[in-house]
């Protein structure tokens, strides 16, 4: 009968031996995990490139405090979005960020203008030059702290409960932050969605 | 400050607004999910904004990924070679 393989306790227990080829398997279990989401947070290849060499290069510096408490994922996830936030930058869009909590005045001519409905996009136009700019354009404008929640919860599909643990924030400013980004992101792409 | 006009409908709106951004897609079936979905069925504004919250994250998660170099691992790997290297004459000192 074939041996499955380690989980990652088992792998981990190996690691914190002096087992190299442990952490090897450890790297190819997560490595597209890693650049996908580092890609989505820095939107830059060669950004990206070099969160992924920090977080393993972290992971291998700090596998001995790695309780298993939570999970090895989350333990993982945590260290990218901490690299990311590193070179932060707070920005007065932040406070922007905050009207959102507002419902819009359905009543007001220029909030029903936002409130159209948006043209249908075949996902093959998704691909095209002039969309992937926008979408990256509006992203880029975010907070780095509201793209990490952004990414964890729409991209990565993390629950809201799980992307709390990774941030270290409550649960209801995983969900307020989450809001803001949305809405913040479909009003960047309004415009050009409704051509 | 001139205060807005709460009148029913923009009132229902504001409700949905709040919890039409938490649970995009969710199929709970409690009472308030079927006073917000009814809600949605009735309103051309909120309606237009569900679809395009939807539309909003579809579009980033259909966004690719480029893959993942093939040359990076390798230079992971050299980089904690010399990390390793580092760790074990610490030790030895």
């Amino acid at each position: 009968m074939k041996e499955s393989p380690p989980n990652d306790t088992q792998l981990i227990s190996r690691i914190k031996k002096g087992d190299e080829r442990a952490f090897s398997a450890l790297v190819q279990r997560y490595e597209n995990t890693v650049w996908g989401f580092a890609f989505k947070l820095c939107r830059d290849k060669e950004k990206a490139e070099e969160s992924f060499q920090d977080t393993f290069i972290n992971v291998f510096r700090k596998i001995d405090q790695f309780d298993g408490r939570s999970k090895f994922s989350t333990w993982l996830y945590t260290i990218v979005a901490n690299n990311c936030l590193m070179n932060r930058r707070r920005r007065k869009l932040e406070g922007l960020l905050e009207s959102y909590d507002e419902p819009p005045d359905v009543e007001d001519e220029k909030v029903q203008k936002q409130l159209t409905a948006w043209n249908d996009t075949p996902m093959e136009k998704l691909l095209q030059g002039e969309l992937k700019e926008k979408l990256d354009e509006a992203i880029q404008k975010l907070p780095d702290e509201y793209k990490i929640i952004f990414v964890l919860r729409d991209l990565e599909q993390k629950t809201a409960e799980e992307t709390a643990e990774i941030t270290g924030l409550s649960v209801p400013a995983v969900k307020s932050r989450l809001r803001r980004s949305r809405i913040f992101l479909r009003q960047q792409l309004h415009a050009f969605m409704n051509q | 400050m001139k205060q807005k006009p709460l009148h029913i409908h923009t009132l229902s709106c504001a409700e949905i607004y709040t919890h039409l951004c938490d649970n995009l897609d969710s199929k709970l079936d409690s009472e308030s999910c079927r006073r917000i979905k009814a809600h949605i069925a009735e309103c051309k504004n909120c309606t237009a904004l569900l679809d395009s919250l939807k539309k909003t994250v579809s579009l980033y998660r259909t966004y690719p990924a480029p893959k993942l170099p093939a040359s990076i691992k390798r230079e992971l790997f050299a980089v904690l070679h010399v990390e390793k290297g580092k760790a074990k004459r610490s030790v030895r000192r």
